[in-house]
């Protein structure tokens, strides 16, 4: 088993966004953290690689991604007032394709601030 | 509401002497904000570390936090507006009466020993969680602490910050704004951008039931939302972008799996203070980041015909 370490890793977990995290992974599990604190641990640890879910589900079932992301298009394309919400544990890139697809769509964007 | 006045955190550990969190637990919530930002760390102007600043508390109860604490202020619960406005009666000099301040759970001595140590700090802050902004009052306390920190420049140096909760929600604050106008909550429904908190926030259209789809990526609000809510994310079609299988893909028609955010799918998230960071992945994961199925669907949305009304159909008034 070959360890990577990695410096400086950025957490997401909470707002403080620690950009200071020493993260050691075997390529597939991070199985040690220095300098996180405990939730940004976990966080972590209990994130892994493995593929632990189907890649996607349409009304329970498994699917292909190609037969989702057709699913979700013609769902949001047949919608008059869609809903675009979340936003908040993904990346600002994510956000900013999400705003593209409301655009597109004609729909209420909004993140967890509303709340 | 008049704004933010605020900084980076960056300058609450080098400059800060004064430091009031108001509604909030950092040492359970934001475990590092102590000791790597604020009251612990020793800075340019402030080498005694902890021992030259001051910390209040204020909250409706007493928590992990108030260990930390200088001076805790128990606030009756939903009674933070009248506090923050007797507040800023007090910094303008203005009479206050007792027993409206005594309504609040405090006393007018107490307040009044707080504005005298904000009026006499260097630098002061205020950070304010949840339990301001998402009690009685909401969005107006929120911009009153704002206003609050504002006025205080007549007197020193004063800033405010909200203390974000998820890791990139400020980052979707701060894509919204320069991409819409808007921070939150904004309808694209006419093909230009309107806001309007109440009635197009997420919650609000969910409990009266007014959207007809939903598309959920980093979040799960079939665990958190009021149950008219949720009933209205399993009545319309629900999509859903998780790295799990969760609450809200569960009652969803359509649920993918991405890869997480930080751990195996690289980008950049924003601080609380709205310092953008890059991530730095460290796991190959076997799903596909949320970015690109988004991309994906936009893609596949842009095979369909536009969503606007055709001109003719307008014309003829069906619409």
């Amino acid at each position: 088993m070959t360890v990577t370490i990695t410096q400086n890793a950025t957490c997401t977990f909470c707002g403080c966004v620690c950009d200071d995290i020493e993260l050691h992974d075997d390529g597939v599990k991070i199985i040690k953290t220095k300098a996180a604190c405990s939730l940004g641990a976990s966080w972590f640890v209990n994130h892994t690689a493995e593929k632990l879910y189907p890649d996607a589900l349409i009304d329970g079932k498994e699917a292909s991604v190609d037969d989702a992301v057709e699913a979700a298009a013609e769902y949001l394309h047949r919608a008059n007032m869609p809903l675009v919400y979340g936003l908040s544990n993904v990346t600002c890139e994510a956000q900013r394709e999400a705003v593209s697809l409301a655009e597109k769509i004609g729909a209420v964007i909004d993140s967890h601030t509303s709340l | 509401m008049g704004g933010k006045v605020s900084c980076t955190l960056g300058e609450v550990k080098n400059r800060a002497d004064f430091i009031l969190y108001w509604g909030g637990n950092p040492a359970e919530c934001h475990p590092r904000h102590f000791t790597k930002y604020t009251i612990m760390q020793k800075g340019k102007f402030l080498p005694e570390g902890r021992k030259g600043r001051t910390m209040v508390l204020v909250d409706i109860r007493e928590t992990m936090s108030v260990k930390a604490a200088d001076i805790f202020l128990q606030v009756r619960p939903g009674k933070d507006f009248e506090v923050v406005t007797a507040l800023r009666a007090l910094v303008k000099g203005n009479r206050v009466d007792t027993a409206l301040v005594e309504e609040t759970g405090l006393k007018l001595e107490q307040l009044q020993d707080l504005v005298d140590r904000m009026k006499r700090c260097k630098f002061g802050v205020i950070f304010f969680g949840m339990g301001l902004s998402m009690t009685r009052g909401k969005h107006m306390n929120s911009a009153a602490v704002l206003t609050l920190a504002a006025e205080m420049n007549a007197f020193t140096k004063f800033v405010a910050m909200p203390m974000r909760g998820h890791g990139n929600v400020a980052g979707a604050d701060m894509v919204l704004r320069w991409t819409t106008g808007y921070p939150f909550g904004v309808n694209l429904c006419r093909g230009f951008p309107r806001f309007n908190p109440g009635e197009f926030s997420t919650v609000d259209l969910l409990v009266r039931g007014d959207i007809d789809a939903a598309f959920v990526l980093g979040a799960d609000p079939g665990a958190t939302m009021p149950q008219p809510g949720i009933d209205t994310l399993a009545r319309v079609p629900t999509i859903v972008l998780d790295p799990k299988v969760t609450h809200t893909s569960k009652l969803a028609r359509v649920h993918i799996t991405t890869s997480v955010t930080g751990i195996s799918s690289p980008g950049t998230a924003y601080r609380m203070d709205e310092v953008p960071l890059p991530l730095r992945p460290v796991l190959k994961s076997p799903y596909p980041s949320d970015e690109e199925v988004v991309r994906r669907i936009i893609a596949a949305v842009d095979k369909k015909s536009a969503w606007l009304p055709k001109p003719a159909t307008m014309a003829s008034g069906v619409m």
